[in-house]
């Protein structure tokens, strides 16, 4: 009931999580309560309530009337549940209050038709409402010969908003037309997961603003850890969500370059690490939580432990210019790359760059090994698991679009080979880096419907 | 035991062996080279307002170097620019606008509230602008609730200097020869982020056969193609974009009508065009026909305004006149659909019994124009329209959409002008630009293109 009610404060926007099930209760209801009673070209009789006929009541025997407290029960709660799906009342009772106000009440042939995005099933849904409210301030539905008035109702929009217009011609062939507006509601956006070795996709956040790294901190309670451009947020886990806890904002001279990136690091001595383009940032050892930044140029680590590395980033670009410290074996410098994930092997790490120039490169402290066509786009991350050779690389995939994916690859030797299914991604991977501890990694989506930032764990499960 | 969801499973293989599309991240460098039609012989928006506004080229080039305060999204809603933060009094006349920190002419000097206010002032004589602190507030001589959509048209856009204006936007002037060539070089501290292209060459005053030759020889990467090419272009393999229907072509008398019979001959005339012909026949399908100044997706009601010939009403109308002048039709030489158009109406008025003669004088009875949307805001654009079309201001009652109606209801009542059809704006890319992005008025967002190696 609560819900219902606040539903109705709102009362001008569709609910996006409205589902399709409870979408075509509503109709039904809505179609049994008013098939009956309207028809476009009947007359409209109003319900009226009889008195109680006294022994009525004495008549029915104990378990119906049980039986009929139970359904009238079942009925109230189900009708409240259907009024939450439905949310035309009010613009349905504003349109028809427009359009009396020109007609008055009387005989009025009338007609329907959709130019808007809204499903046959929501036009169905309104149509009937507003011939319900019609009625109601005294409109009879006739055919068009029989008729003072036509009116024509199309439901239309515009580049934010529903716009709904009755044209309205009076027997004399006078024109008018009324209509009103009301905010169209953004999409909403699914998530699929999929097997044998599977990545688990896990969302943890969701913003408009852009995320550049997330992490994980658990303990009790557990604690969620946002990078964004201008601060990093604390949320606290409580009742099964991440509430807010703490914001510390990000201080930095420079304008920050476009496609900003930036990275989490958790610590064992303090809390975490941020690093971003020119800016170095670290959270207070002891006492209350602070954040102190300072311009730096330091390399950022771009392993996790034990496959540690460092990489200079170009303060004023989106990439690694490819010096790396200490370097890999003997390889202190690399093509400029955007990424990059390690993988052990007994006697080495095989360091995979992707690259700026769209190509892979791996480096293996002596040779760098280019690898022109994989596919892979510009974020790849290592996770390590339980599963097959035990170290995977997560890569997205090249190209451009409102999509995307990722998989999971194994390099047994050189040549990557896929181990996973793809994820899909409702919009551009913007950032992918390994977590601290190296089980998972943190994927961030730009989704393209709600255009927000999601930020999902992502971890390797094996099948079967 | 583990589970496996074998329906699940097949269902997202299906999915899976679907193409999916994804990112690259961005590269920076290079050197994007566009060509444009129109060639202004200055860059300064405020100078050019007019211009600027009705071509989206032009548009487009301003917001490579200037900023304003605010800018609308796709949405129409406001976006802070140069402003970060704004409020109004409760009348909507007063508005106190927060000024973006940190923020660089290109010439290096800060942009500070004294400079704002100076620009604004040179571009809006009737508001009273007042520096104050890291603030500017601004009053209007009336209420003036769109002035945050007013903002964010490149008219407003905060220049500073005579000559060669400066401003504040993610490319500088390098190289500026008037109506021929500009360059335009990044700024590497952009207040919102250097641009990934390194430079923008700009060659002016090509025609549209001139750019879509360099297209295919590979010496442009991005050039204008005229709205009736656009298909043709697109089946012969070429890369083109569309931004949504945003250029207006109308037929406009010079004056009000002058008596009852004028109106009867103007009502023939627009009863008696064929819009639809001309959009399948001369448009090759392109653009939408329309008997409204905005478009349909900008305000929802455009379908309220009948698009279809009634040839039988309108030699109604016209034999309701004893006598009609012979009319002059006017339209740009330059404009080779202008010209086509011109003569399918004149066409059109003959079969309803109406005289018009196809001329090329500067002064004609009625002409065909063509504008496009200056802005997202329905109301900004109507009023901005009316001005270019040299029609009176609209008088809008309120901001809902009825009264909105209203007013370009009231503005086509006036039978200056009969609308005939909505255009999208056209380009055509070449292989090598990424991330191109153009919003619905098909203005270009050209700090976020980057150049890439291959083909996309």
């Amino acid at each position: 009931m609560l819900r219902l009610s606040a539903r109705r404060a709102g009362d001008d926007r569709v609910p996006s999580t409205a589902l399709p099930v409870a979408s075509l209760l509503t109709t039904l209801l809505r179609m049994t309560i008013r098939k009956h009673s309207i028809d476009e070209h009947s007359f409209i009789q109003r319900p009226v309530y009889n008195s109680r006929v006294p022994r009525m009541l004495d008549s029915t025997p104990r378990h119906l009337r049980v039986a009929t407290v139970v359904w009238g029960a079942f009925f109230v709660l189900f009708a409240s549940t259907l009024a939450c799906a439905n949310n035309w009342n009010a613009p349905e009772a504003q349109l028809a209050q427009k359009i009396a106000a020109v007609t008055g009440p009387g005989a009025v042939a009338v007609g329907f038709s959709n130019r808007s995005s809204l499903p046959k099933n929501e036009f169905d849904d309104i149509r009937r409402g507003l011939l319900s409210e019609m009625a109601a301030l005294g409109l009879r539905f006739v055919p068009p010969e029989q008729a003072a008035a036509t009116l024509q109702v199309t439901l239309s929009e515009n580049l934010d908003s529903y716009v709904w217009i009755a044209e309205i011609r009076s027997g004399g062939g006078e024109f008018s037309a009324v209509m009103i507006s009301l905010p169209r509601p953004e999409g909403a956006s699914t998530a699929r997961e999929a097997a044998p070795l599977i990545i688990r996709k896990t969302l943890l956040w969701s913003q408009d603003e852009r995320v550049l790294d997330a992490s994980v901190v658990d303990g009790n309670p557990s604690h969620l850890i946002v990078l964004e451009a201008s601060k990093v947020s604390l949320y606290k886990l409580q009742d099964s969500r991440w509430q807010p806890e703490q914001t510390l904002a990000i201080t930095h001279a420079r304008p920050w370059p476009r496609d900003l990136r930036g990275r989490l690091v958790l610590r064992k001595d303090h809390l975490f690490d941020a690093y971003l383009p020119g800016v170095f940032c670290k959270s207070s050892a002891a006492g209350a939580l602070t954040l102190t930044c300072r311009d730096s140029e330091d390399p950022w680590p771009i392993g996790v432990d034990p496959l540690s590395l460092n990489a200079f980033f170009a303060p004023a670009r989106n990439f690694f210019p490819g010096v790396l410290v200490p370097g890999v074996g003997k390889q202190t410098t690399a093509p400029a790359f955007y990424t990059a994930a390690a993988l052990p092997r007994e006697n080495y790490i095989l360091w995979l760059l992707a690259a700026v120039d769209g190509q892979l490169h791996l480096l293996d402290g002596v040779r760098d090994q280019v690898l022109v066509k994989t596919g892979w786009g510009s974020d790849i991350a290592t996770v390590k698991s339980s599963c097959g050779l035990g170290w995977q690389v997560l890569a997205d995939r090249a190209g451009e679009g409102s999509t995307d994916t990722v998989r999971a690859f194994e390099v047994a030797d050189r040549e990557p080979a896929p181990a996973s299914p793809a994820i899909e991604f409702d919009g551009p991977i913007t950032a992918m880096w390994t977590e601290s501890g190296g089980t998972s990694a943190i994927a961030v989506a730009h989704n393209s419907e709600t255009e927000k930032y999601e930020a999902y764990r992502l971890a390797i499960a094996c099948g079967q | 035991m583990r589970h496996i969801d074998w329906p699940l499973l097949v269902v997202s293989s299906l999915l899976l062996a679907m193409p999916a599309r994804a990112a690259t991240r961005p590269h920076y460098g290079g050197t994007l080279r566009i060509m444009m039609q129109s060639a202004p012989a200055s860059l300064d928006s405020i100078e050019n307002a007019n211009a600027v506004a009705n071509d989206p080229a032009q548009s487009s080039l301003s917001r490579l170097i200037f900023d304003t305060m605010l800018s609308l999204d796709s949405q129409g809603r406001p976006q802070p620019e140069l402003a970060v933060a704004w409020q109004a009094d409760p009348s909507h006349q007063r508005w106190q606008f927060t000024l973006r920190d940190g923020v660089r002419f290109h010439d290096g000097s800060p942009l500070t509230s004294d400079v704002a206010a100076a620009a604004l002032r040179m571009s809006n004589p009737s508001w009273k602008v007042v520096p104050l602190g890291g603030s500017l507030v601004i009053e209007c001589p009336s209420p003036c609730p769109d002035i945050l959509a007013e903002l964010a048209l490149p008219g407003n856009a905060i220049a500073k200097g005579d000559g060669q204006p400066q401003g504040t936007g993610p490319f500088a002037v390098g190289n500026w020869q008037p109506g021929k060539k500009l360059t335009l070089i990044a700024q590497d501290d952009y207040w919102n982020g250097r641009a990934f292209t390194d430079s923008i060459q700009v060659d002016m005053g090509k025609n549209v056969r001139e750019q879509m030759l360099a297209l295919d020889l590979n010496r442009a990467d991005v050039v204008q193609i005229a709205a009736e090419q656009a298909h043709r272009a697109a089946a012969e393999g070429r890369r083109v974009v569309r931004s949504s229907p945003v250029e207006l072509i109308a037929l406009v008398f010079a004056r009000d009508r002058q008596s009852p019979e004028e109106g009867r001959l103007r009502d023939a005339l627009a009863l008696s065009i064929d819009r639809q012909s001309m959009k399948n026949v001369l448009l090759q399908g392109e653009g939408v026909a329309t008997g409204g100044i905005l478009p349909d997706w900008l305000t929802g009601y455009g379908f309220l305004f009948p698009v279809d010939a009634d040839l039988q009403r309108a030699r109604q109308a016209r034999n309701e006149v004893r006598v009609s002048p012979t009319w002059t039709l006017g339209y740009d030489a330059s404009d080779p659909l202008a010209r086509l158009i011109a003569e399918r109406i004149v066409l059109n008025a003959r079969d309803a019994g109406l005289a018009l003669q196809v001329s090329s004088a500067a002064s004609t009875d009625l002409r065909v124009l063509r504008i496009s949307l200056s802005s997202v805001n329905p109301s900004i654009a109507l009023a901005s329209a009316a001005r270019s079309l040299g029609l009176p201001a609209p008088i809008l009652g309120g901001h809902s959409v009825e009264d909105l109606y209203t007013a370009e209801r009231g503005l086509l009542l006036s039978q200056r002008v009969i609308p005939l059809l909505h255009l999208p704006v056209s380009y055509g890319l070449s292989g090598s630009v990424r991330n191109w992005n153009q919003d619905n008025r098909g203005i270009w967002h050209l700090e976020d293109v980057w150049m890439g190696t291959d083909k996309p």
